[in-house]
């Protein structure tokens, strides 16, 4: 089990290098720099200019740069943001909690919505449930998230039940935690539906696998009741394929939201990201890159140890 | 059965079958009858035998019997179980039926368990599925089952998982989950086919022991009439779908109907005509192939501990195959036989020692060809038939597409297939068609050495030996040697010219087939009387 750990820790370890590197490659090769834009201010001249991008470390060559940002960041700090002139941990950390916020419980509640019904979906395979469920399976595939939130917006505008948007009520900075939970419903509601679609199919496509096996008509011919089949006994033997997903879907933990976010004035991870993007703002884009990729490594890492602990043939093999 | 013996147990029978009738909806629209008009009954504790070959229905018996039919299958009949109609019991009442008065084990005791979780859960599932015991209460019923059906550490095998066991040990932990409720009556459907002769004694034991301790009824469905003699009162001969004989045993075994004759006897007489004319072994010139002092040892953790386990697979194994000779390797699974093929195919890496085709170490994979025991599995579904056995030429780059496809129609004819059949998936060919074809892809590589692992075990009794027929003619005319692989003593003595025993890796006894039966070696002496048990009142070949 420690081998088996390490070993994947190492991998994600070796991931996390290789994406700040090529991150740092990247933004290199695209044009221009946060101060470039900063060279229409006439009260700025060029010498400032250069002294601030001196203070940055952005006139130094590439290796150099890196090196600096990697020190730094071992040390947990991320470097500063240009336009907000804060360290980057300071700048992403709330961010991060308040996309948690929604993020983390859309995916639980996708999970819980998705397992139950896909396994029943692949139960009755034959039946109307199933036809209604590949049907809306489709239909929720092909909705984009910017649509579902606008509708959701619309929504709040015409029924007034739920907050348009935002976090709090802005006033009371109290912000008890009944107004926070009024403020999360509709973007949670937005992207749990957004979500759930390919879940689904994955939960009843691995079930389906293993109801069509000899073990699974055996289960059946002992006479289980339904409940045992499908929980005890179809969806260990499916789990496999989802825990993988769900390590991976750890990774879009920060991601995922962005555009809900943005629509619905929630103040993630999303509006920061799309700002920093659009400024330039270096350390900042790649803070919060490195934050997914570490999400990505942990969920996997998580992802192994569950599959470690579900399935005895792994516990063998490793 | 007199149409008097159904009059009179109409009114106590465990199981009663009438006018059973399936078909199966094929992808193209088209309906395959697969169960025509079978009928039966059964007293309680009784036993009655489904004896066919395969494709013969048997197996949707067994599930139309459960109600496991899956559902492109239309079934019409009557089905009654101690008194209920099965047909019409509501999904609830189903559910109590099944594993508590109905059992059912199947074919491959490996698929029937659930792979992730632990024999224990599985079992003390079902009895918790159909009674309100206690968790104390039901794992103390469990242990006991599971010591009934002969495991000596119950408490160990409780916790275990399926992959941890051997296959007998499976099929032993599946029966107890059948029986953990006590059943009255039990559908076997060939529970003793994918096991070794040894394991399959073992089973067979244990099921006629338990039939008398618990009284069960039993339907034991099997493709080997020897095998069912030993267990059952009375037998239902099946053909295509339909019943070609039934009554008892006396009845079936002096039938005149050639094709219930053919499930029973092998004369084999036409093998023994084709042994006569291969050309005897080379005995002075060198060796085809040689194994020399193999030792493979696989290391296997134990879950959360550093605690190594060593399985000697081969120890310090030596084999010398003469050209044009046959030399066959038996011993119960887990004996290493397959580790030594491996390892002479080049699919596994011995420790020790070393393989020399024709006095080198073996450098062209084809000369050394394998015949497995389910074509089914080792054949591409994919292709059809001409390209499978086009492929290994394809590889070898002999010829043009022309010609190669010219040799591969060439090939199938000599195996008994028509050429005409060259578009045909393998799924499209039966049990008997499949290993033709396999044996034809095989020829394609002009192997020195073909490797029969087992080649013959899955098939039924008439065409094992049509197939054995045409080894031994296809032997004579391409200069062949044979390592054939086997658990089933019966056609060694027309085929092989020397046997090696296999026990715990390494061999311990090389003997010449017609002295098997006398030798002194105790794992040589356990095969022969297990094989003398199973076979005993049928199916004995002589040469």
């Amino acid at each position: 089990m420690i081998r088996y750990l390490s070993r994947r820790l190492a991998h994600g370890v070796l991931l996390l290098a290789g994406v700040s590197m090529l991150l740092f490659v990247f933004q290199k090769a695209a044009p221009g720099d946060f101060f470039l834009g900063m060279r229409l201010n006439p009260e700025l001249s060029g010498q400032t200019l250069q002294g601030l991008r001196a203070e940055y470390g952005l006139d130094q060559p590439l290796p150099q740069r890196y090196a600096r940002w990697l020190g730094s960041a071992l040390r947990g700090d991320l470097g500063p943001s240009f336009a907000y002139n804060l360290p980057v941990t300071t700048l992403l950390w709330p961010r991060i909690k308040n996309t948690l916020l929604l993020s983390v419980p859309a995916l639980l509640i996708s999970w819980l919505i998705a397992i139950p019904l896909g396994l029943l979906a692949a139960w009755r395979r034959t039946g109307w449930i199933d036809r209604i469920f590949s049907g809306s399976t489709s239909t929720l595939l092909a909705l984009p998230d910017v649509l579902l939130a606008l509708l959701a917006v619309l929504l709040a505008l015409r029924t007034h039940i739920f907050p348009v948007g935002g976090m709090t009520a802005g006033t009371d900075a109290g912000e008890s935690t009944a107004g926070l939970l009024q403020h999360m419903v509709l973007p949670v509601f937005v992207l749990v539906v957004g979500s759930v679609g390919p879940l689904l199919r994955q939960v009843r496509a691995s079930a389906i696998e293993v109801m069509d096996s000899s073990y699974f008509r055996a289960a059946q011919g002992n006479g289980l009741g339904r409940t045992t089949l499908l929980f005890r006994h179809a969806l260990p033997a499916a789990a496999n394929p989802l825990i993988s997903l769900f390590g991976l879907s750890a990774g879009f933990l920060l991601s995922a939201s962005i555009l809900v976010e943005v629509i619905m004035s929630w103040p993630g991870m999303g509006p920061l990201m799309l700002e920093a993007i659009f400024g330039r703002d270096l350390f900042v884009v790649i803070g919060a890159v490195m934050i997914s990729t570490l999400l990505l490594v942990l969920g996997n890492l998580l992802a192994d140890v569950l599959l470690y602990f579900c399935d005895p043939r792994i516990r063998v093999q490793s | 059965m007199s149409s008097s013996a159904v009059q009179s147990s109409r009114t106590a029978s465990l199981l009663r079958a009438e006018g059973l009738h399936v078909e199966y909806a094929a992808a193209d629209g088209a309906r395959v009858c697969a169960l025509r008009d079978v009928s039966f009954s059964l007293e309680p504790s009784q036993s009655l035998g489904i004896l066919g070959e395969s494709g013969s229905g048997k197996s949707t018996l067994a599930l139309a019997l459960m109600r496991l039919l899956p559902s492109n299958a239309t079934f019409t009949g009557k089905i009654e179980i101690s008194g209920r109609d099965l047909p019409w019991l509501s999904s609830s009442q189903l559910r109590r039926v099944r594993g508590a008065e109905l059992a059912l084990i199947s074919q491959e005791p490996a698929l029937a368990l659930n792979p992730v979780l632990s024999i224990g859960r599985q079992i003390s599932d079902v009895l918790r599925a159909h009674s309100d015991v206690s968790k104390k209460e039901g794992a103390r019923r469990v242990c006991e089952i599971l010591e009934q059906v002969g495991f000596e550490h119950p408490e160990r095998v409780m916790r275990a998982y399926p992959h941890q066991l051997s296959g007998g040990q499976k099929q032993r932990a599946a029966l107890a989950q059948a029986l953990v409720c006590r059943p009255s009556l039990l559908i076997a459907d060939e529970p003793l086919s994918s096991l070794d002769t040894v394991t399959q004694a073992e089973v067979l034991d244990l099921l006629r022991r338990l039939k008398h301790e618990l009284n069960l009824g039993m339907v034991f469905i099997s493709h080997d009439a020897s095998a069912l003699s030993t267990i059952c009162d009375r037998v239902l001969v099946m053909k295509a779908g339909q019943t070609a004989a039934s009554g008892t045993w006396e009845q079936i075994r002096t039938s005149s109907d050639d094709y219930v004759r053919g499930l029973q006897f092998t004369s084999g007489a036409s093998c023994s005509d084709a042994s006569s004319r291969i050309s005897p072994p080379v005995l002075n010139a060198a060796p085809v192939l040689e194994v020399r002092n193999l030792s493979k040892t696989y290391v296997q953790r134990q879950m959360l501990s550093r605690e190594k386990f060593e399985i000697r697979a081969l120890e310090d194994v030596s084999v010398r195959l003469m050209p044009n000779a046959t030399v066959a390797v038996i011993g119960r699974s887990g004996s290493g036989k397959s580790t030594l093929v491996r390892c002479i195919a080049g699919f596994e890496i011995p420790d020790k020692g070393e393989v020399l085709l024709e006095g080198d170490p073996v450098q062209k994979r084809s000369s050394v060809q394998m015949i497995f025991q389910d074509s089914s599995t080792a054949l591409n579904p994919r292709f059809t038939a001409v390209q499978l056995v086009a492929e290994p030429l394809e590889i070898a780059r002999a010829g043009s597409k022309k010609e190669r496809i010219e040799r591969a129609l060439d090939l199938m004819a000599e195996v008994g297939l028509e050429k005409s059949w060259h578009s045909r998936n393998a799924a499209e060919f039966s049990g008997g068609q499949r290993q033709r074809l396999a044996l034809a892809r095989a020829l394609a590589a002009s192997p020195k050495v073909l490797i029969l692992d087992e080649s013959l075990s899955g098939l039924d009794l008439s065409l094992q030996e049509q197939i054995l027929k045409l080894l031994l003619d296809l032997h004579a005319r391409h200069n062949l040697s044979y390592l054939f692989i086997s658990h089933d003593l019966r056609f060694l003595p027309m085929f092989a010219q020397q046997v090696l025993v296999m026990e715990a890796g390494r061999i311990v006894d090389q003997i010449a087939p017609n002295k098997l039966w006398t030798s002194s070696c105790p794992a040589t002496r356990l095969l022969t009387r297990v094989n003398q048990q199973l076979h005993a009142r049928h199916a004995e070949v002589h040469s």
